[in-house]
């Protein structure tokens, strides 16, 4: 591989900032000329791949654009229609694919994304309060400096604070931000379970190509990617989703269920919510210590996401249809875990809403109307053979894990008569479990595909320079 | 051993498809219209033909060359492929379409070059084996195991799935009463249908997630 230039990368691409606050801005351009203007004018603020060694800035920015906002900003037709098929039609018209049925339908989507069309993310990160709120000032002044360019809405989210301290927990309780792949070049130390697998159990870095345009990926072929090459080499593809959580339903599920699992009492049900998602609330993989969280691994970066499935086909450590063994399966299907290396997708998402207050007990009706989910995030070099394959196959699906038609507890959008089911238990107190009667637990309320452009890239739209022959 | 995987045959077949310059609709156009409007649940003809797992007709016009340099290449004729995983070899299957469906054999193979109907078993085996083509490594759409067998079978996960769910913590007596009883229904429940509805994947395949 060639050297990577990490300040040609939007830094958003390359790691995850870890702040505890966020806006992401949603803007329309009135005019082509307005658009580059304002790319022009952000360009020289935008927060680049190169590694904070001498401290974290106080806050960042990033910028990615719709495939109706370049087409705003006039790209050439050329260019336009050589991006991939599934970002020129945009999330909405990816539903049936998606799963985005009922509820999630896109007419059910928050105004944001119902109304005028969304062209750009503007995203800033920062260490406090004060400081997102000065870059968001910054932005606002340049937003009015270059006109007709529209804020159409934006979205807050922030690290949720439990027991005084910032946490990587989102709204059901489960400890987030373990799970995400390493890439050749991009990563200086890597740690096992995030890379691929090899044929001797150990974990190397991906191919470079499966996160970013313009490098070879795991099939050694560059990805589908947009003309010219310079446009798109060093950037990559976004989904942004904004995923409601109903907590009252989630509790009110746990509740009903943990009573009939096992002793039926509280550490049962710790145990169950363990099940859905693979690892217990703190963090603890549940394939390394099914019985109890162990902060020991949680805290240890050489094994908090060193496991495989491989040993535990009958999923009775880990559920074969639990969250992390469904959308990152290892080597659950054999073939020392190649299958999956082409269905990787690096995850930036941040919990969004009012923080559940532990001491003032709520209604479940109020605790599933409130505004609060995860803004998930999620970065790839193909839209369409990455996440849409994990969202459709193995989150909406259950046939690649043999378990037909289920879908996964949390995310599946549920239809009557589906159930869940939990393997028997290495400990004979539980026995398998089949969940039935699903609620929807996660929602989604809007979303779009975003194309994340490099620096090189940036700046030759705000020239006009881009040209495909 | 070709056309065979375990106790699952797949047959392949290329029959040439007849033409005719005077028609004002060609053969090949005609039997696309008639596969167009088949059913394709348990009113299709091969869920009808006891033994079939999958089925496949298609209307093969020409061949294209893809690659460098670009030339032109045509086959002799147009052809319809007939591939298909079934629990027989070929007489056997043949037999069972033969008795199950043969107006839609004749619906469709009567377009084909030196199709001798379907008043003559024999005459209709020859036929068919001067157009199949050895099969050494085909698409396999099962486990080896028989269509009724993968039809109960399915059917028994899915009600005993069902019994689970409503029954389990039950106390052992009553449980295992309950489940004598599960047990008895089901033994005398009928095979399901062929083709029949499966519970409603809302889903849709594609995007072209290769
Ligand atoms: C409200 C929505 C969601 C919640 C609450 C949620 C929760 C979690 C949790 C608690 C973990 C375990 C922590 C970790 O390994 O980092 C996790 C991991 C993960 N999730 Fe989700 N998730 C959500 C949506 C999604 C969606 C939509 C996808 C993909 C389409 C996804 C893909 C992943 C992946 C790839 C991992 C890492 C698995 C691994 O590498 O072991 N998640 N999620």
């Amino acid at each position: 591989m060639s050297k990577l230039n990490a300040t040609d990368v939007q830094g958003f691409v390359l790691r995850g900032y870890n702040m505890p606050h966020a806006r992401f801005c949603f803007l329309h351009f009135q005019n082509a000329a307005a658009g580059r203007h304002l790319v022009a004018q952000l360009l020289g603020s935008i927060t680049t791949g190169q590694l904070w060694d001498n401290g974290k800035p106080q806050s960042t920015l990033n910028i990615a654009f719709t495939f109706k906002g370049l087409t705003a900003l006039e790209l050439p037709l050329a260019t336009l229609i050589s991006f991939p098929d599934e970002f020129q039609q945009g999330m909405k018209d990816r539903a049936s694919i998606l799963g985005d049925i009922g509820k999630n339908s896109p007419e059910h989507w928050d105004a944001l994304w119902r109304g005028a069309d969304i062209h750009a993310w503007v995203a800033i990160h920062a260490l406090t309060p004060e400081t997102l709120e000065a870059q968001f000032a910054q932005l606002n002044a340049i937003i009015s400096a270059t006109g007709n360019i529209h804020l159409l809405g934006s979205q807050d989210a922030a690290a949720l604070v439990i027991d005084g301290k910032l946490s990587t927990k989102e709204h059901f309780g489960y400890t987030d931000g373990f799970g995400n792949p390493d890439y050749l070049g991009v990563c200086r130390n890597t740690q096992p379970g995030q890379g691929k697998l090899l044929p001797d159990g150990t974990w190397a870095p991906l191919a470079t190509g499966e996160l970013l345009l313009g490098y070879a990926d795991e099939a050694g072929e560059l990805p589908v990617a947009p003309v010219p090459h310079i446009l798109a080499a060093n950037g990559t593809f976004m989904v942004y989703r904004k995923l409601h959580e109903n907590v009252g339903t989630f509790r009110a599920f746990l509740d009903e269920w943990g009573a009939r699992y096992g002793a039926g009492d509280a550490a049962a049900k710790e145990k169950l919510a363990s099940k859905f998602i693979g690892r217990w609330q703190d963090g603890t993989p549940i394939e390394l210590s099914p019985d109890a969280p162990d902060p020991s691994i949680v805290a240890d970066p050489n094994r908090n996401t060193d496991f495989k499935f491989g040993n535990d086909l009958s999923g009775s450590r880990c559920p074969v249809g639990a969250h992390v063994r469904r959308v990152h399966p290892r080597d659950a299907f054999g073939f020392n875990g190649k299958l999956v290396d082409r269905r990787r997708i690096t995850r930036r998402g941040m919990p969004y809403g009012p923080q559940v207050d532990p001491t003032t007990p709520q209604d479940p009706a109020t605790l599933d109307s409130t505004d609060r989910g995860v803004v998930f995030m999620a970065l790839n070099a193909s839209l369409s053979r990455q996440f849409e394959f994990v969202q459709q196959q193995w989150i909406s699906y259950g046939n690649d894990a043999h378990l037909g038609n289920e879908k996964d507890l949390l995310l599946g959008t549920h239809l009557p008569g589906e159930k869940f089911s939990i393997q028997g238990d290495t400990n004979p107190a539980n026995p398998p479990l089949f969940c039935a009667n699903l609620p929807n637990f996660v929602e989604l309320r809007g979303g779009d595909y975003f194309f994340l452009p490099s620096i090189t890239a940036l700046a030759m739209i705000a020239m006009e320079l881009v040209d495909p022959r | 051993m070709p056309n065979q995987n375990g106790r699952v045959f797949g047959l392949t077949f290329l029959c040439p498809i007849l033409d005719d310059e005077t028609l004002q609709i060609s053969h090949d156009l005609q039997i696309r219209d008639y596969l167009a409007t088949l059913p394709t649940d348990e009113r299709s003809p091969f869920a009808l033909a006891p033994g079939t797992h999958v089925a496949r007709l298609v209307v093969m016009d020409d061949v294209i060359y893809v690659g460098m340099p670009a030339h032109e290449e045509h086959l002799a004729s147009k052809y319809l492929v007939f591939e298909t995983n079934t629990d027989a070899d070929l007489p056997g299957y043949l037999r069972t379409l033969f008795d199950a469906i043969p107006q839609h054999i004749d619906a469709v193979w009567s377009h084909c070059t030196g199709y001798p109907g379907t008043a003559d078993f024999d005459k209709l085996l020859a036929y068919m084996k001067a157009c199949q083509i050895p099969t050494t490594f085909f698409f396999a759409a099962v486990n080896d195991k028989s269509v009724t067998e993968t039809l109960l079978a399915l059917q028994t996960q899915r009600a005993v799935a069902e019994f689970i769910t409503t029954h389990q913590g039950m106390a052992p007596a009553q449980l295992q009463r309950e489940f004598l009883e599960f047990y008895q229904a089901l033994q005398s429940l009928p095979c399901p249908a062929a083709g029949g509805k499966l519970p409603r994947r809302v889903i849709k395949t594609g995007g072209h997630n290769e």
